[in-house]
């Protein structure tokens, strides 16, 4: 059996009586990709928030690998390994999209470590193959505040490989994107597989189709179902939750 | 190097050359006048430096140089030797003296309750360190705090403007240690192994202009840096900074603390060209002031906050000698700081930097070649 690379244990939080998310038990392969369905408000950014330190459990565990790092703070979640892509795409706008990536590959969170100049020849290779893979290598030298919303995306995805993460957390990675960007970024997201252990929050079926291997779908903060495309698909309690807001598409 | 950066540093250079010739062209009264401007002009790089590349508007960056002036500014005032004869044989200030409890014995250590503070002053070493130490401890408290709790955007502005005025009010009323609003006067020359920097000789002027000089490129250099770098991903997105696992206040604070630290070392030259240290210096005006003049110069620019401040001052000078002028002069300044914040957000050296943009890219394609191949040469070399 594969190792558990991210394991939930009865993950709550409670905003002000409000349970959005609610004793959610999961575990998360190492090399896997994890797709987390659910209606709008069904509590999947929450648990992202939960997992990255954004926001913190009021019940529950999470453990990476071994380590307890439940309620640590963000930016110590990070250097365990759990990177996060946003919902709404976060990137450093006054910078050139080269300068972005070269922050990212900064293995070094302290000031006085920083004190340096340049980021040595080997981060720069990164930077280059990175810049690659996101389809940027041209618009390398543009401030990122320039780029269109598909490229904002991507360029924060390119944040998080070149953090080199254990674990990604993409929340809507596709949001807003077109067709033709939509399917880029399945080609970005399914190169990484097996490199790292990915959780994905996505609507799009036909992106899901693209890539996912398991699915987990949240309702009402809960975990409602598990399983593969097809299982997940034709699964009666998925589709009976669904029929209440919009229903798989 | 590519060709911008060589271009910045060629600047710089000029900058510099030109500072150092100006004694060959003016007189002493000028020169000190001038001295006091490239003061001004270092607070508006410590202004950039927070504002523009950490994002940290400080509208109390006075108190950092308050602080400063007030530390020197106690050495000297017990190097002052008319100060010190005024009936008393021991080393004693002025206005201790004057204010005196009857029957309170004539010395530092207690003529006051709390005169024993100037003690370790009569070293002016110690206040030259303390000038820097002082502002640097209460820019890293008040970072710490503030940074860690995440305030940030116009609430840090609030607290930074709060905490000049608080102590402002606190130096006044320390009537006995400070002199309360009449500040520290008659002060004695800063010495450096004998050589004593009267204000209006050339020496103290070069004092000035180096000290200018090797600020504005240790914060050139600092920001190109990784941690600079950094620093400026913070700025523009805290939150994505902070998960890529860089520690956000830590940057935050570091960076605030030497912008506390360049307007504590200004505070210190200050007090040597202009021989005195008051409470004005932590006036909210005056703090300000200093965020007009790196918003004109331009706020994402060392070199430019520093000239917007040398600039605004000069012509400051020049016109409020023409009679009747002065009071509208105040309106104008005012006026020109709206005028930027709306059409010149990146201020006179966003202007430079699209200029030399434009002749950047008129170049005919044939020399980035030969370009690119000196490029990696240099690299080689390095
Ligand atoms: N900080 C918060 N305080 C109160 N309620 C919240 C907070 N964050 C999220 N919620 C609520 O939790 C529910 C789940 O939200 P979210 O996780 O964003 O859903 P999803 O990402 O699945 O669409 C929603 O009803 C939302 O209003
Ligand atoms: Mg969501």
């Amino acid at each position: 059996m594969a190792q558990a690379a991210l394991t939930i244990d009865g993950l709550s939080v409670d905003f002000a009586g409000f349970k959005a998310v609610n004793g959610v038990t999961m575990t998360v392969d190492d090399g896997e990709l994890r797709v987390l369905l659910g209606a709008n408000g069904a509590g999947k950014t929450t648990l992202m928030d939960l997992i990255s330190g954004k926001t913190k459990s009021t019940d529950g565990r999470v453990y990476l690998h071994d380590t307890d790092i439940t309620n640590w703070e963000e930016h110590k979640i990070a250097r365990a390994g759990i990177g996060r892509k946003f919902q709404i795409p976060s990137v450093f706008k006054e910078l050139t999209v080269r300068r972005n990536l070269e922050v990212a590959s900064c293995r070094k969170p302290g000031v006085f470590a920083n004190l340096r100049f340049g980021f040595g020849a080997e981060a720069e290779r990164n930077v280059d193959e990175v810049l690659e893979l996101i389809g940027l290598t041209e618009e390398q030298d543009r401030i990122a505040a320039y780029l269109s919303h598909g490229q904002t995306q991507w360029l924060e995805l390119g944040l998080l490989i070149t953090q080199n993460p254990k674990i990604i957390l993409l929340d809507e990675p596709t949001a807003g994107m077109t067709q033709a960007e939509t399917h880029k970024t399945s080609e970005i997201v399914n190169n990484l597989k097996g490199r790292h252990t990915i959780i994905v929050v996505e609507h799009d079926m036909a992106f899901v189709r693209e890539i996912a291997e398991r699915i987990t779908v949240l309702h009402l903060g809960q975990v409602l179902a598990e399983g593969n495309v097809e299982q997940i698909e034709n699964n009666p309690k998925v589709r009976e939750a669904y029929l209440g807001s919009k229903g798989i598409s | 190097m590519p060709m911008k950066r060589r271009i910045d540093w060629a600047i710089y250079a000029a900058f510099v050359v030109l500072v150092m010739f100006l004694p060959l062209v003016m007189d002493a009264f000028w020169l000190n006048r001038v001295a006091k401007y490239l003061v001004f002009g270092m607070l508006g790089t410590a202004v950039a430096l927070s504002w523009g590349y950490a994002g940290i508007l400080n509208l109390g960056q006075g108190l950092f140089f308050g602080a400063g002036a007030y530390m020197l500014a106690m050495s000297l005032k017990l190097a002052s030797t008319t100060s010190l004869q005024q009936g008393s044989d021991k080393p004693v200030p002025d206005f201790m003296l004057w204010n005196a409890e009857p029957g309170a014995p004539t010395e530092l250590c207690c003529i006051n309750k709390a005169s024993f503070l100037w003690l370790p002053f009569q070293s002016q070493w110690f206040g030259v360190a303390m000038g820097l130490i002082l502002p640097v401890v209460l820019a890293t408290i008040l970072g710490t705090i503030v940074f860690r709790k995440r305030i940030s955007g116009v609430f840090v502005s609030i607290i930074t403007l709060a905490l000049v005025l608080l102590v402002r009010l606190v130096v006044i009323d320390s009537q006995p240690v400070t002199n309360g609003f009449n500040g520290l006067t008659d002060l004695g020359w800063f010495n450096i192994a004998g050589l004593e920097f009267d204000p209006y000789i050339v020496p103290t002027y070069y004092l000035v202009a180096v000290s200018l000089s090797l600020v504005l490129v240790g914060a050139r250099l600092l920001i190109d840096t990784r941690a600079g770098l950094i620093l400026q991903a913070v700025r523009d997105d805290q939150n994505r900074a902070r998960y890529l696992g860089f520690d956000v206040p830590a940057y935050q604070t570091f960076f605030f603390a030497v912008s506390a630290a360049i307007a504590g070392f200004a505070g210190m030259l200050y007090v040597i060209v202009s021989e005195f240290a008051s409470p004005t210096f932590m006036d909210l005006t005056f703090s300000i002031t200093m965020v007009v003049w790196a918003a004109v110069g331009g706020r994402s620019s060392i070199l430019g906050a520093c000239i917007g401040a040398i600039l605004i001052n000069t012509i400051s000078a020049t016109v409020s000698e023409t009679e009747g002028f002065a009071e509208a002069w105040k309106a104008i300044i005012g006026l020109i700081f709206v005028l930027v914040v709306l059409y010149l957000p990146r201020g006179l050296a966003g202007l430079a930097h699209d200029f030399i943009d434009r002749l950047l890219a008129r170049k005919p394609a044939a020399s980035p070649q030969p370009l690119r191949v000196s490029d990696a040469s240099s690299q080689l070399a390095e």
